[in-house]
């Protein structure tokens, strides 16, 4: 089976700034895809250009085999989207919205009603419907954003940070619907900058930065390809000196260092147990008094880090 | 086609919303209509009353059309709003073809225009005379295709305007250049005169008798004053080409513009 999705050398350009970089990309039928990026790194750029909501400066993409370019309308016909900033009238109320919606999406007049209540409730938006959208706070917009892709049931579901203000437990609930509308046998884009919810949703995680896709594979993968593959955060009294780091470096087994802080290393090795005790006699001789040591798996913000020498944060605030 | 349909719910719905305030704007209307009627029956010069008998009467159907145009002109103020706030994002994105947005809008802003008409054409009829079942299809047909040109002149404004305050700006420009030249104050004779007599700018006096503000006045006012000139086919060809000019500008601006960003 073709992929479902196929972005070809797709390019958005605002004045200079590149904000979707020659991005080639393929999303296979039945996936979530985890598109993870800091903020400013493309994810919402490329998603409305996959929707034919603005056109791409350069490049192209075939959903459902129909080009963006050429049949733009054919490829709206597959899609069902939930936007980052909800895109809604505030005079309109949830109920409003989501019927609306569900009319124009030609879900017959029956199973719009029934639709349309259980989806609410499932948002837990059910008791506020009849409110104005200004009246809601963040979230309950959210929520009500994401009620759309629901009812719809699209055979691509494109879901931009749908978590981002909902509480955790509304962020557990959306969670399992979105594995829910896959299992039905929607495909789904998840764009996202939170590392959790992509490794826990995602079939395959694409890393985006500055419009550039860095990597793309399952999470596993992703973090197996991590170097040494054990990680260990050692927390110093004082700001580590070059000197210390250089010399932890020279153990064989320590693959890289990254200074998360001045007082903060991480190091990537291999055999932890073994270098560990070393590392502490090291630091011991040295006189440099150590707060804490942690020892951890790899997540996807080191994937991150690996392909970008930056952590998460650090690419946000060099965005911002 | 259903898509065109599912587009003029959202609009005309949208529209309810302001129900109340558009009670309240209607009913001002109406006060401005009794009131000048009053003031200027006082103040008009004696050539100028007889031949138009009394300023009510003959500003009843002139407030009709202005009710018209101010109606039809909101569309264009949430499709600017839209586009400021990206809710055009969503519009963009929903399963239709553009032609079928753009003609949607368009179409709804013409209908919220003649919702919110009726009340003022009624008044006419109720004050002036009832029309004839024919001259009634005749008066609405051509003030449904007026509302469109208007609501596609402003769907047009709104989407090459970036803020509210250009469309403002443009909307006031727009209401007062069309109002001025026409015969929905007063009537054509009065600025062909002042034209004549070299006080008034000749493109003006022109842009007066194509303006199909003054076409849809003075056709409503054929069919309900005494003694006013009759009906010509004439008159409507003007707002039949307004229409037609500007219900596709827009569709067309709108498509094309809206996707640029
Ligand atoms: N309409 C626009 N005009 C100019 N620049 C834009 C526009 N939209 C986005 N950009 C720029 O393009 C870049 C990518 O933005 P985009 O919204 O796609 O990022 P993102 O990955 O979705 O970020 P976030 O996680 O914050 O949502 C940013 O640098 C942004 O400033
Ligand atoms: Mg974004």
């Amino acid at each position: 089976m073709p992929p479902i999705i196929q972005i070809q050398n797709l390019t958005k350009k605002f004045g200079n700034l590149a904000a979707v970089d020659h991005l080639d990309l393929e999303i296979e039928e039945g996936e979530i895809f985890g598109l993870l990026g800091p903020n400013g790194a493309g994810k919402t750029t490329a998603i409305l250009m996959l929707a034919t909501v603005i056109k791409p400066t350069e490049g192209t993409a075939l959903v459902g085999g129909f080009d963006i370019r050429k049949s733009p309308d054919k490829v709206r016909g597959l899609l069902g989207i939930a936007f980052q900033e909800p895109k809604m009238l505030w005079v309109a109320t949830p109920w409003d919205v989501v019927n609306w919606h569900a009319k124009v999406c030609g879900l017959s007049t029956e199973e719009r009603k029934r639709r349309v209540k259980q989806v609410l409730e499932t948002v837990d938006m059910w008791e506020p419907r009849h409110k104005n959208v200004h009246a809601l706070s963040g979230g309950m917009r959210k929520r009500v954003e994401m009620a759309k892709v629901l009812i719809q049931r699209p055979k691509i579901a494109i879901v931009d940070e749908p978590t981002t203000q909902i509480d955790v437990v509304g962020k557990h609930k959306i969670w399992n619907m979105l594995l829910e509308l896959r299992d039905e046998g929607s495909t789904i884009i998840l764009a996202t900058n939170e590392l959790y919810e992509a490794d826990r949703l995602s079939d395959r995680v694409g890393i985006m930065h500055r419009g550039k896709l860095l990597v793309c594979d399952t999470p596993k993968t992703l973090k197996d390809s991590i170097l040494g593959g054990d990680i260990i955060d050692i927390q110093l009294e004082k700001d580590a000196s070059p000197t210390i780091v250089e010399e932890l470096k020279s153990f064989k087994e320590v693959v890289d260092i990254m200074q998360v802080k001045p007082t903060n290393l991480r190091l990537y090795l291999n055999r932890v147990e073994e270098v560990v005790p070393q590392i502490m006699n090291l630091l011991m001789k040295k006189n440099v008094p150590v707060n804490s040591i942690r020892m951890s798996e790899p997540s996807l913000d080191d994937v991150f880090a690996h392909y970008t020498g930056l952590t998460i944060e650090e690419a946000q605030k060099d965005e911002g | 086609m259903s898509a065109i349909l599912h587009i003029i719910e959202y609009d005309v719905r949208n529209f309810f919303r302001y129900k109340w305030w558009l009670v309240g704007l209607i009913s001002m209307n109406l006060a401005d209509l009794f009131i000048m009627a009053i003031v200027y029956n006082q103040m008009l010069s004696s050539d100028v009353m007889k031949e138009i008998g009394s300023y009510f009467n003959f500003f009843a159907p002139g407030l009709a059309v202005t009710g018209l145009f101010a109606s039809a002109f909101m569309i264009g103020r949430e499709v600017n709003m839209e586009r400021r706030r990206e809710v055009h994002h969503y519009m963009l994105s929903l399963p239709m073809t553009r032609m079928e947005l753009a003609i949607g809008r368009v179409l709804s802003g013409g209908m919220r225009g003649m919702i919110y008409m009726s009340p003022l054409l009624l008044t006419c009829f109720i004050f002036l005379r009832f029309p004839t079942i024919w001259q009634l299809l005749v008066i609405l047909a051509v003030l449904f295709l007026l509302a469109m040109g208007i609501s596609g002149l402003s769907i047009a404004i709104a989407v090459s305007t970036s803020s509210l305050e250009k469309f403002i700006t443009a909307r006031g420009l727009v209401y007062y250049t069309l109002f001025f030249c026409s015969s929905v104050f007063y009537p054509l004779s009065l600025i062909e005169g002042l034209g004549k007599d070299g006080k008034f700018p000749m493109v003006l006096v022109t842009l007066a008798e194509v303006n199909p503000l003054s076409g849809a006045s003075d056709m409503i006012r054929s069919f309900l004053l005494v003694g006013y000139p009759p009906f010509s086919y004439a008159s409507i060809l003007n707002v039949v080409v307004f229409s037609a000019v500007f219900t596709f500008s827009a569709a067309f601006a709108y498509i094309k513009i809206i996707e640029r960003k």
